[in-house]
C-alpha cells in the first residue's frame, strides 16, 4: 500500500477558513511539517483543496515522527576516540 | 565534583565500554572479519539522542560473516544493579525529561553503514601526494552541520555545551567538506573521504558567557519580569590535521586512535 508524503511548504496564515480546515483534516499544523496518509480518493481531494501550499510525494512506507526528525538532523561529525 | 567521580558517573550512564570505541567507518573498512560477539558501539548511548535506544535481540550462537555493524550489546551497568522503577516513574538524573522507551516512536534502527567505498576522482590519486607534501593544511570540519575552518593548534569555542565529554577527551572529527593547503584544495562532494585525513581535537573545557539580563515589561502594565541567561560553551583545541599521502592506502586506522601515516 502506498502513502502520500505531504509537506506543508507555504504558510496558511491569512487564508480562508476552508483552507485551514483542509489542512487541519490532513493534520498539518505548521510549516515544513510532514504527514503521511494512505493513498485514497478522500485524501487526494483534501490535497487538491490545498495543492498550492503543499508538496506531495508518493512513498511505500510511512515514516514515524522520530524518523522524519532524524532525516533533517545533521550528523554529529565527531566521535570520542580516547577519554581522559 | 572531582574528575574521577565525574568520569565514573558518565561511564555508568554511557555505553558498556566507552574506553575502546571503534568508529563506524573502521568496521566498514575491516572487511570479512568474522566476529561472533557483538561489536562495540561507536559512541555512548545517551538519553538525549535523536534515535531511541532500542535494545537489539541477543546475538546468535553461530559465527556469521558480516562486514557491517553487528548489534550493540545490551546496556550494562557494570555490576551496579539499579533499582527497578515503574516506567512511568522513570526519570533519569540530571538529564532532560524523556518519555520511557515504550512511548518513543517505533522507528527502525539506523541502517548499517554501507560497505562500498565511494569512488575517488582521478585527480585525487595524482594531486593528493602533492597536497600532503606541503607543510601546512587546513580543513573545514562540520560539527552538527556547522562548518569550522581550522588548522592544527586552533581553538574552537563551540556555540553549545557538548554533553558526555570531559576535559582531556580526544575527539576525532570525521566530517570535512574542504581539505586544503597553500596551493591545493580537496573539495568533498559533499564530504571528503574519511580515509584521506585525520583531524583530532582535545576538549579543553567549558566556558561561560557573562550573565545576560533581560527585563520583560509590557506597555501600560507595571509588572516586570527578569530573565537571566548564562550559557555554557565547550572549547576544543585542534591537536592535529593529518593528510594521507596515498589515496589507495589511506591512513591506516589502528585501535585507540593511534594513526600511522603511510609513506
Amino acid at each position: 500500500m502506498s502513502y502520500f508524503r505531504i509537506t506543508l511548504h507555504r504558510s496558511a496564515i491569512g487564508l480562508p477558513a476552508r483552507t485551514n480546515g483542509a489542512l487541519a483534516s490532513l493534520g498539518l499544523r505548521r510549516r515544513s511539517q510532514v504527514v503521511f496518509h494512505p493513498v485514497s480518493a478522500q485524501i487526494a481531494g483534501m490535497i487538491l483543496k490545498v495543492k498550492e501550499l503543499v508538496l506531495v510525494e508518493e512513498v511505500e512506507r510511512p515514516l514515524s515522527k522520530g524518523e522524519v526528525k532524524a532525516e533533517r538532523t545533521p550528523e554529529k561529525g565527531f566521535w570520542v576516540e580516547r577519554r581522559a | 565534583m572531582s574528575r574521577a567521580l565525574l568520569r565514573s558517573v558518565l561511564e555508568l550512564r554511557a555505553a558498556p565500554s566507552p574506553r575502546l570505541p571503534l568508529p563506524t567507518i573502521l568496521r566498514t573498512l575491516t572487511t570479512s572479519t568474522t566476529t561472533s560477539h557483538a561489536a562495540q558501539p561507536s559512541e555512548p548511548r545517551l538519553f538525549n539522542q535523536t534515535t531511541p535506544n532500542i535494545d537489539p535481540p541477543p546475538p546468535s550462537e553461530t559465527t556469521t560473516t558480516t562486514t557491517s555493524d553487528s548489534a550493540p550489546p545490551p546496556f550494562n551497568y557494570r555490576g551496579v544493579v539499579p533499582p527497578r522503577l515503574h516506567p512511568s516513574r522513570y526519570q533519569p538524573r540530571h538529564q532532560p525529561h524523556n518519555p520511557p522507551p515504550e512511548l518513543l516512536p517505533k522507528s527502525p534502527p539506523p541502517p548499517p553503514p554501507t560497505t562500498s567505498t565511494p569512488s575517488l576522482d582521478p585527480s585525487v590519486a595524482t594531486l593528493l601526494p602533492l597536497l600532503a607534501a606541503q607543510p601546512a593544511h587546513y580543513v573545514t570540519v562540520h560539527i552538527h552541520g556547522r562548518p569550522y575552518l581550522v588548522t592544527a593548534g586552533d581553538t574552537v569555542k563551540l556555540p553549545f555545551r557538548m554533553p558526555g565529554v570531559s576535559p582531556g577527551d580526544v575527539l576525532r572529527l570525521n566530517r570535512a567538506s574542504v581539505l586544503g593547503s597553500r596551493d591545493y584544495t580537496l573539495k568533498g562532494a559533499p564530504w571528503v573521504d574519511e580515509r584521506l585525513f585525520a583531524v583530532r581535537a582535545v576538549v579543553t573545557g567549558t566556558e561561560t558567557e557573562p550573565p545576560r539580563l533581560l527585563i520583560k515589561k509590557r506597555r501600560r502594565c507595571r509588572r516586570k519580569r527578569r530573565v537571566v541567561s548564562q550559557h555554557w560553551y565547550t572549547t576544543l583545541t585542534i591537536s592535529e590535521v593529518k593528510v594521507c599521502r596515498d589515496a589507495d592506502a589511506g591512513l591506516e586506522p589502528v585501535e585507540e586512535g593511534l594513526v600511522e601515516e603511510t609513506s
